[in-house]
């Protein structure tokens, strides 16, 4: 089977598995099918969902982001902190986002300057940053933001769309064609499927990395942004552990952690079979608990479920022939 | 080696001590093997020749357990054997030796002797280990460290506690699959000494390799593959290297008819006592226009880096670089790019190319650039133009252009390799051992389209261990030792023995001692 059938295969297998969710939920509840919901379930993830499609880029790179919640956390207190410091609110929101950017770069120095492995420099940033995040803020919660702020983060903006919403619909367009169309989504392509060659190609490897860290980071700091707006207040505490369910999706989505492997439309499938599930389990009465145990099983089980086809099918051509 | 007779060249008149009969082996829809029979008695070298493809490797991998035959025996010692694994294999007295050694480095040498012995107790005997290490390396007329971890070993050395290896377990048949593909030529000579006391001592050995002159210099018979099937086995003498390459491809090529040269007079790239800290020093060459220079000299005495240097990946540290008259800096792979040096690496899977990405973006990875659109998105048509040029121009055989490299073999994608650098129109091409691990067809093939690039002017440095293809190709040959240059001859004053002499340093009593130099 070549690469190109298995990613066709695998979009048609979480395909089928979303469709298979959804008529079982909307059999399940009368209230499943209605947009109310379908918005509200996007939207009770919204900023996760956002992360994933950076985080992709970086995995399919090959590399990882650990990071990603601490900087959302960070982003998120820097922004109330400033703002409780006097600062009108847009540059509250621009600091914020400078902040994302300079984490991006740190990260970004580690591994594509000094040549660090990812996941030790971002696990040391998944710390670093939320120390920070949590001496900013101390125990506080920090809240009375302007309520454009907070309407941008709760309301319908365009139809029954909030602005998080739109958000990601329009950075998922964009991620989309910067992966599958521009010279930078095929480097990316290029450098986590063999960064020594890239080398030898004359593909700026560092330039390439420090682009992907440094666009997950700022991404980041713009879900952090946004997941404050819905919540209202920010605690140094804010998206803690956001990171794994972010991961999860990715490769549920069909991208090889070993880099080189997977396209954004996965991942988008990957995301809402998960919401999918989480929703209908929620409508079902079914505790948060086993709903993780559900998750964990299924990204086992799309681990396996290729490997095994591939085995079969071999087997099954062996036999025939 | 109860079979074991001291035995003249060839003749032989024991029982074999390995029989395959009738053996078949179906992948998919790939006939790999249809109907061996083969037989192979003690002291013999037997030679397996044939293409990539061609079964050689099926086979061996049925004899080591590695596959299980669809149909057919397998006797060893007259008896019918069934080998499921490579551990039942090395039971069975039968060990297989690879081009590329599989030592763990951080053990020691005595331990990668050892390490199939796994009946010895609970508790290591060092004392006793090193000491029987010694011994076995001492037969071998080795001299190596047994406490030293294998780390740092050179191939050749690895390749010889390979060899010890399996003498240790009492082998009574030793595959070797292409043992000197990364050897220098006098790493080869030291290896076959191992060999032709192997086969003093009774062990019946199955050679692979794709150097028609070491498979004539070595083995007693030679047997012919060809799409799965036995073509013929000869014996050495009733042998001949046209014959046995006509056998492989079914048709007649001659691989020692030397290249007319089309060197022009100007100079297009200059190097003056180049030289890159405790790497190399001192190398200074003129290469001209529509030039094949070769670079010769043994593993490790610095050609490749030298390549490396002029393409900047390990920039040079002293020495001056001329391209078209002009001093340049290259301190990067995109300088030596945009100057026009291409440089095509020894090693096609893991430097030269990126396996499971398709053939046209392999060709334009260097020059992306090129292929964007006003709105800076890549033109994939215009990329697959520009492969299917270069499949017709090379003649890459695939049935599409976006097929993954990683699904090529060896030759088309050193063909892929090539066609990635000359879309950047180089001045200067460095083809680092271009014909490695490639077929005999294909390397015909390799060898006329450089000699068609040199006629279009570029210049050419052709590094390569392989010292007959240096001496067919090139116009003159640069010879280097322990990272410096020892001479450039003319093509007139170039051949086996005056290249060799340079790259021993006049002194050829040098034995492996398994240290690095």
């Amino acid at each position: 089977m070549s690469a190109v059938g298995t990613l066709k295969s695998w979009e048609a297998m979480m395909l089928a598995l979303l469709v298979a969710i959804i008529a079982f939920n909307s059999v399940g509840s009368p209230y499943f099918l209605s947009v109310g919901n379908f918005v509200n379930l996007f939207q009770l993830s919204i900023e996760k969902s956002i992360v994933a499609l950076t985080m992709a880029l970086v995995i399919i790179g090959g590399e990882i982001d650990l990071s990603v919640a601490s900087v959302m956390g960070l982003a998120a207190c820097v922004m109330a902190w400033t703002f409780h410091a006097g600062v009108p609110m847009p540059a509250a929101i621009l600091a914020a986002l400078g902040a994302g950017i300079l984490a991006g770069l740190n990260n970004a120095f580690w591994i594509a300057r000094v040549g660090l492995p990812s996941l030790a420099v971002t696990l040391a940033g998944l710390i670093g940053y939320r120390g920070v995040a949590r001496i900013l803020l101390e125990d506080r919660a920090i809240g009375g933001f302007p309520d454009w702020f907070n309407t941008i983060g709760q309301q319908a903006l365009i139809g029954p769309l909030t602005a998080a919403i739109a958000i990601f619909f329009v950075l998922f367009i964009f991620f989309a064609i910067v992966l599958h169309g521009s010279a930078f989504g095929r480097l990316v392509y290029v450098v986590g499927s063999n960064a020594q060659a890239a080398r030898y190609s004359g593909v700026r490897v560092g330039l390439v990395k420090a682009a992907l860290f440094v666009g997950s980071a700022f991404v980041a700091a713009l879900a952090g942004i946004l997941y404050a707006a819905r919540l209202g207040s920010v605690r140094g505490d804010m998206a803690e552990g956001f990171e794994l369910d972010v991961i999860t999706a990715v490769l549920l989505g069909g991208v090889s952690i070993f880099g080189g492997k997977g396209n954004l439309v996965g991942v988008g499938l990957a995301l809402l079979v998960i919401l999918n599930l989480r929703n209908g389990m929620g409508l079902a009465d079914i505790t948060g608990n086993t709903q993780n145990y559900v998750i964990g099983g299924l990204l086992i089980l799309s681990v396996l479920i290729p490997n095994m086809w591939q085995e079969l099918t071999n087997k099954w051509r062996g036999r025939e022939t | 080696m109860s079979e074991g007779l001291g035995l003249a060249d060839g003749a032989v008149v024991v029982a074999p001590i390995l029989e395959i009969r009738g053996v078949a082996k179906r992948f998919d829809a790939t006939q790999a093997l249809e109907d061996v029979s083969l037989s192979l008695h003690a002291g013999e070298i037997h030679a397996l020749l044939g293409e990539n493809g061609a079964g050689k490797s099926t086979l061996i991998k049925i004899i080591t357990g590695v596959h299980q035959p669809d149909s057919g025996q397998i006797l060893l010692g007259g008896q019918p054997v069934t080998i499921r694994s490579a551990a039942e294999a090395q039971r069975l007295g039968v060990a297989a030796i690879y081009q590329e050694p599989l030592l763990f480095p951080d053990l020691n040498v005595a331990e990668n002797i050892f390490i199939s012995h796994q009946d010895r107790g609970a508790v290591v005997g060092w004392r006793e280990m090193f000491r029987e290490a010694d011994k076995i390396l001492a037969e071998l007329g080795m001299t190596l460290d047994v406490r030293k971890p294998a780390r740092g070993l050179t191939l050749a050395a690895q390749q010889s506690v390979e060899i010890a290896k399996a003498i240790s377990l009492n082998v009574r048949v030793l595959i070797m699959d292409e043992p000197t593909a990364s050897l220098s030529a006098h790493e080869v000579q030291e290896l076959f000494k191992l060999v032709r006391d192997l086969k003093r001592q009774g062990v019946a050995i199955l050679f692979v390799s794709h150097r028609m002159e070491e498979v004539f210099e070595i083995a007693d018979k030679i047997t012919v593959f060809r799409d799965g099937r036995l073509i013929s086995t000869r014996t050495r003498l009733e042998a001949t290297p046209q014959r046995a390459i006509a056998d492989m491809v079914g048709r007649e090529i001659d691989l020692t008819k030397a290249r007319t040269s089309c060197a022009q007079k100007d100079v297009v790239l200059s190097v003056a006592d180049l030289g890159r800290q405790g790497v190399f020093e001192g190398v200074s060459f003129d290469l001209h226009r529509g030039e094949v220079l070769g670079f010769a000299g043994l593993i490790g005495a610095g050609r490749t880096d030298v390549g490396l240097a002029l393409f900047g990946i390990e920039p040079a540290t002293s020495g001056r670089i001329l391209l078209g008259g002009k001093p340049v800096t290259v301190r990067t792979a995109r300088d030596g790019m945009s100057l026009g040096i291409a440089y095509v690496s020894e090693d096609r899977r893991q430097l030269g190319l990126v396996l499971p990405m398709s053939i046209f973006a392999n060709i334009t990875l260097p020059v992306l650039r090129r292929y964007l659109s006003r709105l800076g998105l890549v033109r994939t048509g215009l990329e697959r133009r520009t492969a299917d040029t270069f499949r017709d121009r090379l003649a890459i055989r695939t049935p599409s252009v976006d097929l993954e490299v990683a699904k090529l073999s060896g030759g088309n994608q050193q063909k892929v390799m090539l066609s990635k650098w000359l879309n950047t129109n180089p001045s200067v091409l460095i083809l680092d051992e271009p014909t490695r691990g490639v077929d005999v067809g294909s390397k015909a093939e390799v060898h006329a389209i450089i000699g068609q690039l040199a006629a279009e002017g570029i210049g050419v440095i052709v590094i390569s261990s392989d010292l007959p293809e240096v001496l067919v190709l090139s116009d003159r040959v640069l010879i280097m030792r322990e990272g410096r240059q020892m001479a450039i001859l003319d093509r007139a004053e170039a051949n086996e023995e005056t290249v060799m002499t340079a790259a021993m340093g006049q002194r050829s009593t040098d034995s492996i001692d398994g240290r690095p130099s």
